[in-house]
C-alpha cells in the first residue's frame, strides 16, 4: 500500500493504492492518527487505487473516523472500487461513513 | 506460510487463484479471498501474538461438492466459544474478521483432536450454493 498526501481546495486527500491489511494498516494508522491529531475540519481519503481491504483496514478506518468525530471534523471516503464498497455494505458501514463517488461529490456534500 | 503479516497477500492470491481454477463466481472468490486472510490474520494476532517466526499452514481441498480450508498452526489455542463479532454497524474498530469468515463458509469448526495449536477448517459447500443460484434462492 502507498499513501500519497495531496492538497484540494485547502483540504488534504490522502490517496491510497494498493492492498489494505494487516501488513499495511499501521502505516496508514500512523499517517491517519496524526492527522487526526492536528484537528482539521476536513479529510478526504481516495480510494480509487485501492485493490484490497481487511478487517485491519476497515478498523483503521473507523478509529481515523471516530478520531475526527471527536473534535467535531468529518472524514469523507472516495472512489471506492465496487468490490470493496461491498465490504462497507456487508459491514453495515456503508451508513456510517460518508462515502462519496468522487472529488468534487465530496466537496459537495 | 511463515506468520509474519508480509505473506498474507501470498495466501490471498493461492486462495483467489484456487477458486478461479474451479470455477467460483467472482463474487464468492473476493469473500473466499478475505475470509482465508482474516483465518490467517486471527492465528498470527492471536494464536501467536504477533510473532512472525512461527509456520501457518494452509491446505486445500476441492471438489465438486465443496471448497475446504484448512488452516494449522502451533500456537495459542482458540476457545471457539469466545469467538463472536461484534454487532454489525457498530462504530468501533475490531470484531469484523470472524463476520467475514462466517458469512461465505458453511463450516467454521476447530478441530479438538488437535493438542497442540489450533485446526480450523473452513467448508463452503458448492453444489447446495449452486442449486439456490439456480433457483434463484
Amino acid at each position: 500500500m502507498k499513501i500519497e498526501i495531496t492538497e484540494h481546495r485547502g483540504v488534504k486527500v490522502f490517496g491510497l493504492s494498493g492492498d489494505i491489511d494487516m501488513y499495511s494498516s499501521p502505516a496508514l494508522r500512523k499517517e491517519l492518527l496524526s492527522f487526526v491529531g492536528k484537528k482539521a475540519p476536513l479529510l478526504f481519503i481516495d480510494f480509487r487505487e485501492v485493490s484490497y481491504i481487511d478487517s485491519s483496514g476497515i478498523a483503521t478506518l473507523v478509529e481515523g473516523l471516530r478520531g475526527m468525530m471527536s473534535h467535531g471534523g468529518k472524514l469523507k471516503l472516495l472512489g471506492i472500487p465496487e468490490r470493496i464498497v461491498e465490504i462497507f455494505s456487508f459491514s453495515k458501514l456503508d451508513k456510517v461513513f460518508d462515502i462519496c463517488g468522487t472529488l468534487d461529490d465530496a466537496f459537495k456534500g | 506460510m511463515p506468520s509474519h503479516p508480509k505473506y498474507l497477500c501470498i495466501v490471498r492470491e493461492v486462495t483467489a487463484k484456487m477458486g478461479q481454477m474451479h470455477g467460483l463466481g467472482e463474487e464468492i472468490v473476493e469473500q473466499i479471498r478475505l475470509a482465508v486472510d482474516e483465518a490467517c490474520t486471527n492465528v498470527i494476532k492471536y494464536a501467536y501474538r504477533g510473532n512472525a517466526d512461527e509456520q501457518i499452514v494452509v491446505r486445500y481441498r476441492v471438489d465438486s461438492e465443496r471448497f475446504e480450508v484448512v488452516i494449522e498452526d502451533s500456537g495459542i489455542k482458540a476457545d471457539p466459544l469466545a469467538i463472536a463479532g461484534r454487532k454489525l454497524g457498530e462504530v468501533r474498530p475490531g470484531g469484523l474478521g470472524v463476520h467475514f469468515i462466517k458469512r461465505c463458509f458453511d463450516v467454521f469448526e476447530f478441530d479438538a483432536r488437535k493438542k497442540i495449536g489450533n485446526r480450523l477448517r473452513l467448508v463452503r459447500y458448492l453444489k447446495e450454493r449452486n442449486e439456490d443460484r439456480d433457483n434463484g434462492t
